[in-house]
């Protein structure tokens, strides 16, 4: 189990600091190429808003963000493991019920996981890993006198997995997935109950970082979406929620996106001059 | 087994999705309750205070209902934080701010800025963002900072206390300064210290109960260094009343520097670091969240009083005459220690 284990490390260690150009690898006598698939999504959908150490009130109001997502088999067992990596930021902006307040909200997230796939008939396959997730954003409320933002910050380590069937729309060929990303254990940080952010500049560092667990750190992505393949280009329409909910120091954090997607993407291959793609070159697609 | 974990993550995430927040009806009782968790939960200082938040609750519910107006709710919430004698508690409505302000009104002035400037400077001194500066008869340099929301930058307070350097002394004048930021506090400590000084405590609350606060944690303030301007010949710090919240911490740090005397009466306190929040209708709530403790530990929300033997007020009818008693107060200790 520990040789298993140190293996996937390693692995996992490769895959991050070999360069993305060494995609195709001869394996034996066969040609093993892993192609990466990257999309680019915009989102735009609505936002609630909840922070005690801003505010008892719920905010309301709307949810953009800007998605990059890449995927490819990894090198050590390209046909059962896949590495995929995440970054986005999203930006909130909600108003309370009475309308005279606002709250906006700044996020940048960052991701890297593996994720162990299975193949199934007509053309389902499925995924589950882990990824280490890192987030870092602030609440801010204008009027907000001595306490008027909310930093964020974590890093997590979460199970992820996916649901995935490829077929077609007709002649047109289409993928549905549904991924969900649930944040398990890892750190984040908050500052105490009444504790001003002037008290941590002029030193005070106790206590800010927390462990997370599922009773004070509860978060859930749920991507769904809709994969076109219009030639060499794929058109991804789709839905995204999230929901991330705190409970520290006897202060909450409720944030909800409810968001529509659409992004452009696609599977691309890199290749040195001097190696050619051999015919029987297997291709190894994360996604189809 | 694959299907029961997935079954209980499922279920789980739909129980645990969101902790939950206690919320209030936007009505006039809603309101009303609304605002008394708020303080009851986060007010720093109901213990100092001796006040029991329970029995202003059963109080004042007894007065709120539903059919009250908006101006009616209002002057109840206000009256009802008027319980607590603290100049950095207000409610906020689109028609009005609450405000206490027994913490000046029921107190001299002792502060008339334009007898010193017709009387002391005859309108002939100098004005950069919130000081007034210039020298007074006996060669005293006289400072007034009327407030600490605006700092000045580090070559201009040179350039003043450069001004002063033939000075016998120096009177720094906080009358009438209703406070600001603390960083301005810090920048003008700096320029009187020549090391590293403690200047107070700051401690917060950890949990909505009376009693829940974390250790007092020590801040310190360094000298300004950096080739500026330092002035560690006698100060006289004058306060009176109005001289509130920031600058209400600024008399505290300054009263425990050997060279420095405060005269005039005991500061306004406010002594709470402010925290905001609101109701459900939208109005907003300021409150006292994090208290700020003397370099001794001592709370200063009730104010600080001037050195031993300086507790001194304005005669009006010396003031009729164009004297300041105060600020000649301040000018005779410092020509005294001169002369010693």
């Amino acid at each position: 189990m520990a040789k298993y284990f140190f293996k996937v490390l390693s692995a996992a260690t490769l895959a991050l600091i070999q360069p993305a150009t060494l995609s195709a690898e001869s394996c034996d006598s066969v040609q093993v190429v892993r192609p990466v698939s990257s999309f680019y999504m915009v989102e735009a959908g609505s936002s609630h808003l909840t922070d005690t150490y801003l505010s008892p009130i719920k905010y309301s109001g709307w949810h953009t963000g800007l998605d990059y997502e890449r995927t490819q088999a990894m090198r050590f067992s390209p046909d059962k493991w896949v590495m995929q990596m995440r970054f986005g930021l999203g930006f909130d902006k909600a108003l309370n019920s009475p309308g005279n307040q606002s709250m906006l909200s700044g996020e940048l997230h960052f991701s890297w996981g593996m994720m162990r796939r299975w193949r199934f008939n007509g053309g389902f396959s499925a995924g589950a890993g882990g990824s280490a997730l890192l987030d870092a954003g602030c609440l801010y409320r204008d009027r907000g006198g001595n306490n008027p933002a909310s930093a964020k910050a974590s890093l997590m380590a979460a199970a992820t997995g996916y649901v995935c069937w490829s077929g077609s729309l007709g002649r047109l060929p289409l993928s549905l997935r549904y991924q969900p990303v649930l944040p398990v254990v890892g750190a984040f940080f908050a500052p105490d109950y009444g504790e001003l952010y002037y008290e941590i500049y002029l030193g005070n560092h106790s206590g800010l970082a927390h462990c997370g667990w599922w009773g004070n750190y509860f978060a859930l992505e749920n991507l769904l979406t809709a994969d076109l393949r219009l030639g060499s280009t794929t058109l991804r329409i789709g839905y995204r929620g999230k929901v991330y909910s705190t409970k520290v120091n006897h202060t909450v954090t409720n944030v909800s996106t409810h968001a529509a997607v659409i992004g452009v993407g696609g599977e691309w291959i890199s290749l040195s001059p001097d190696r050619r793609l051999s015919k029987e070159a297997r291709i190894i697609s994360t996604t189809y | 087994m694959l299907k029961r974990l997935l079954s209980f993550v499922a279920l789980w995430a739909v129980l645990a999705g969101c902790h939950e927040v206690e919320e209030y009806p936007n009505d006039p009782i809603g309101n009303f309750e609304a605002l008394w968790n708020i303080i009851d939960t986060r007010y720093c200082f109901l213990l100092d205070k001796n006040v029991d938040w329970d029995e202003v609750h059963e109080r004042y519910s007894q007065r709120v209902s539903n059919t009250m107006t908006s101006r009616q709710l209002f002057d109840l919430l206000g009256e009802m934080l008027n319980e607590l004698e603290d100049g950095h508690t207000n409610l906020m409505s689109p028609f009005g701010t609450s405000f206490y302000r027994k913490w000046w009104t029921d107190y001299p002035q002792n502060y008339d800025e334009r007898l010193i400037q017709q009387y002391y400077f005859n309108f002939n001194y100098y004005s950069i963002g919130s000081y007034t500066y210039g020298f007074l008869p006996d060669n005293v340099g006289y400072i007034h900072y009327s407030t600490f929301e605006a700092g000045l930058g580090s070559g201009n307070i040179d350039l003043i206390l450069d001004y002063f350097s033939s000075a016998n002394g120096l009177i720094f004048d906080v009358r009438d300064n209703g406070g600001g930021n603390l960083t301005n506090v810090e920048q003008i400590v700096s320029r009187f210290i020549d090391e590293r000084i403690k200047a107070g405590y700051i401690i917060h609350k950890t949990g909505p109960g009376h009693n829940d606060f974390d250790e007092p944690f020590a801040y310190y303030i360094d000298p300004v260094g950096g080739g500026h301007l330092a002035w560690t010949k006698p100060v006289v710090v004058l306060a009176n009343r109005s001289t509130f919240s920031a600058a209400n911490n600024f008399v505290s740090i300054m009263k425990s520097l050997p060279h420095v005397t405060v005269a005039g009466s005991t500061t306004g306190g406010g002594s709470g670091m402010p925290f905001n929040s609101e109701l459900p209708n939208g109005w907003g709530v300021r409150f006292s969240a994090c208290s700020i403790l003397d370099g001794s530990g001592a709370v200063t929300e009730f104010g600080v009083e001037p050195t031993e033997g300086c507790a001194v007020d304005m005669d009006p009818d010396a003031a009729a005459s164009g004297h300041d008693t105060i600020l000649d107060f301040a000018i005779r200790r410092l020509l005294d220690r001169a002369d010693n």
